[in-house]
């Protein structure tokens, strides 16, 4: 009897193993879990932990995170300090030893390319600032594809039977990237600029050669006062742009400026869904470019 | 047969845990054709594996902790949690959170982190008061164990409940619950020792944990040791006073370390996405409590004996999905009951050198308590909070086998606002209200009151992630 026990214990053991003989990747942002599919195609299996609705400075570590972590083989973060505020939590809960910082188990893809903005005197007098740079590289596929083949070796040192796939995808991704960029650098062509709120479209607007008017938080993480609102409004009279908000940013500052200037105010995503394609990710870079076009 | 069984499970848990793939995958062709792929060999020469946590190692964070609190009472103890030092000597601690009329640093948090190898990461927290620097924790955890267990080592807040492991500026109040404060201590169950803790790996949080702990904290396992008991007299004389030095032994079992274990489970059943919630149970077993008062009279009464303690706790957060905390919502509340059985004693000197107990008897003291707080973000950046602490819903003392003195309930409603202008910056309004058991002792006074308390927290350098 005893011995039976023991037999369908491991029996199931066995059956647990083999059903996670994908590699078990947990993505800290959806736009990361996108690569993470994009990069690992049919060997992995991905969860995503923060929801696409929310700014990933500002999570908390949750118990669901821990469990998502404790049966990881690797954590795929944006890195640069942006889930400082919830990630190394998580992982110290975890309890596992693979997805600890430093074990190929941990991957930043704000390490794998360079960050702008990088070496700002690290004061909060300035804000909420991150000496690393901006690390809201999700919004720049020519930063992900870069990361992507990082990415693709990190997979690959995991599951070396894999590894040529690994860095076909990436290449693959890469590719799609180039096509689409040189799409989206015709149609942005001539766009007057973009007023951000934060900055997370830098990348972006900086690949596709957008002048950035300003953003509406006078320093990172600080919230507008009606005077800075007003100097913003004052400093842009008589020029054009489009003032660009997050879906998880307050609305009515940028609505505010919008109506004072007569710019169009927009606020859409800037993550995929936790289950999102490459298709769903270029759609929203593609719903963002379009905005930049003039009426007149 | 048997063996088929295990190679197979071997196989199995090697291919998982990625043990097998220490082979590095195909080096990087440096006459790859696609830009982005030269971009990523030539950028990472530069990069490092990662960046996060390391702009300071180890990283270093300051925490000041600043009070203005307004009394219409003077406040003593909840009846029945003064044992040991009711009598006209105050509290013998060194270091209180509580609160302080007038301004007051109630501390100055230094925290220390850092991974000190791939084995190993460490933290150290000293806290700085008036006159006052004291190690309030000061451990490691293991890094690389196995199977999803972590040791931790050191002198840390214990884990069981949930409010315990938090430190002052974590509460969602300015103060922590009487709860902790009188079942544990006024640092809640602070302690040298080692934990150990196992994740299973399923897909609900699950954690277990048990703690052999060296045993001081005043509420469950307060420590004196058979030292002396000694006063000095004087009689005056003409010239010079006529000095007597009275000395004895206490009598008090002397016991080493560790003297005290804990246990803990919780689990954290995965409820929708926006909603978090985590149930938990823990007890634990002290073989020594022991607490004594000294009399000006040169009595001395002692208590000495073991207790147990358990309890459940529930948290439950709600993510408003607002900005800046806003329409968050916390509510979390904890249980908890002890057992002290302790053998009392009443000692008086017969002789400079000797002690003769004057009365004994075997007690057993039964209390509970328990505090439920909900906290909600009503716009980005503020938020405010209601709490109700209940303290001795049992409060009884046993004398033999005698029929108990209930010491009666006390209760405590507290109400807090708070505005943070950002996450390393933070204003707190707080009122509460005492409702005290008087207890069965006349002269006890223990009056009804209330508290007021403006609390200025500030947070310099690096402000690590908070725990769930």
């Amino acid at each position: 009897m005893k011995m039976q026990v023991w037999k369908l214990l491991f029996a199931w053991l066995v059956l647990v193993n083999l059903a996670v003989a994908e590699l078990n990747v947990v993505a800290t942002v959806p736009n990361m879990g996108m690569l993470a599919r994009e990069i690992g195609g049919e060997a992995v299996q991905v969860r995503v932990m923060a929801p696409p609705d929310r700014d990933a400075h500002y999570l908390e570590a949750r118990p669901s995170m821990m469990a998502a972590l404790r049966r990881a083989e690797i954590v795929v973060s944006v890195g640069g300090e942006l889930e400082i505020g919830w990630l190394p939590a998580a992982i110290r809960g975890a309890n596992n030893r693979l997805v600890q910082p430093g074990q190929p188990g941990y991957f930043e893809a704000a390490a794998q390319v360079h960050l702008i903005g990088a070496g700002r005197p690290a004061d909060r007098a300035l804000g909420d600032v991150h000496p690393h740079g901006n690390p809201h590289i999700y919004l720049d596929p020519e930063r992900l594809a870069v990361a992507g083949f990082a990415l693709a070796e990190r997979f690959g040192e995991l599951r070396p039977d894999e590894a040529e796939q690994f860095i076909a995808n990436a290449q693959r991704f890469a590719e799609r990237v180039e096509a689409e960029m040189a799409e989206l650098r015709v149609q942005a062509e001539g766009a007057k600029g973009v007023l951000l709120y934060h900055e997370d479209a830098d990348y972006l607007l900086k690949a596709l050669d957008v002048p950035i008017w300003g953003y509406i938080e006078p320093l990172p993480g600080i919230p507008p006062s009606a005077s800075h609102l007003r100097s913003l409004v004052r400093s842009l009279e008589g020029e054009q742009g489009v003032i660009w908000t997050m879906n998880f940013q307050p609305s009515n500052a940028g609505e505010f400026i919008g109506r004072e200037l007569g710019w169009r105010a927009v606020q859409l995503p800037s993550q995929v869904s936790a289950t999102g394609t490459v298709d769903d990710y270029f759609a929203m870079i593609q719903a963002w470019v379009d905005t930049l076009e003039q009426d007149d | 047969m048997k063996y088929k069984w295990f190679a197979c499970l071997l196989c199995g848990t090697l291919a998982a845990s990625g043990v097998l793939a220490d082979e590095v995958g195909p080096a990087s062709d440096p006459l790859d054709p696609v830009p982005y792929r030269l971009r990523s060999l030539r950028l990472s020469d530069r990069a490092a594996p990662l960046t996060t946590g390391t702009e300071f190692n180890p990283a270093i964070s300051v925490i000041f902790d600043f009070t203005y609190g307004y009394f219409t009472e003077d406040l003593d103890d909840p009846a029945g949690f003064g044992m040991g030092h009711d009598h006209g000597h105050g509290h013998g601690h060194d270091h209180s959170h509580g609160i302080e009329e007038g301004f007051d640093l109630r501390e100055v948090e230094l925290t220390v982190t850092g991974s000190v190898d791939p084995y190993f990461d460490a933290m150290a927290m000293i806290t700085f008061s008036d006159d006052h620097v004291e190690v309030e924790e000061a451990y490691i955890t293991t890094r690389m164990l196995p199977g999803g267990l972590q040791i931790k080592a050191g002198k840390f807040l214990s884990d069981v409940g949930y409010i315990n492991k938090q430190h002052p500026h974590d509460y969602l109040f300015v103060d922590q619950p009487w709860m902790r404060e009188f079942m544990f201590g006024d640092e809640g169950l602070n302690e040298k020792g080692v934990q150990l803790s196992w994740l299973p790996p399923l897909e609900t949080y699950t954690r277990f944990g048990i703690e052999i702990l060296q045993g001081e904290s005043e509420g469950i396992a307060n420590y004196i040791g058979d030292g002396n008991h000694e006063i000095v007299t004087m009689l005056p004389d003409a010239g010079v006073p006529d000095r007597n030095r009275w000395r004895a032994g206490k009598g008090m079992r002397e016991k080493d370390g560790p003297r005290l274990f804990t246990g803990f489970a919780k689990v954290a059943p995965n409820v929708a996405e926006n909603h978090a919630l985590q149930l938990g149970a823990f007890g634990g077993y002290s073989r020594v409590m022991q607490l004594e008062d000294t009399h000006s009279s040169g009595r001395l009464e002692t208590w000495d004996g073991d207790g147990w303690f358990a309890g459940a706790d529930v948290v439950y957060k709600y993510d408003g999905q607002g900005i800046h905390g806003h329409r968050n919502f916390v509510l979390q509340g904890e249980y908890m009951f002890r057992q002290l059985d302790l053998a009392y004693r009443s000692q008086q000197f017969e002789s400079f050198s000797s002690l003769v107990t004057t009365d004994a008897n075997d007690q057993r003291w039964k209390q509970d308590g328990l505090y439920v707080q909900g906290v909600y973000g009503f716009a980005p950046r503020w938020n405010a909070g209601l709490r109700l602490d209940v303290l001795g819903i049992t409060n009884d003392g046993f004398e033999g086998r005698g029929t108990p003195t209930d010491f009666g309930t006390s209760y405590r409603y507290t109400g807090q606002i708070t505005y943070a202008p950002t996450e390393f910056s933070r204003l707190r309004l707080q009122a509460s209200y005492m409702d005290m058991a008087h207890g069965d002792d006349d002269d006890d006074h223990h009056d009804d009151g209330w508290m007021f308390v403006l609390q200025y927290t500030m947070s310099l350098g690096v402000h690590g992630a908070h725990d769930f």
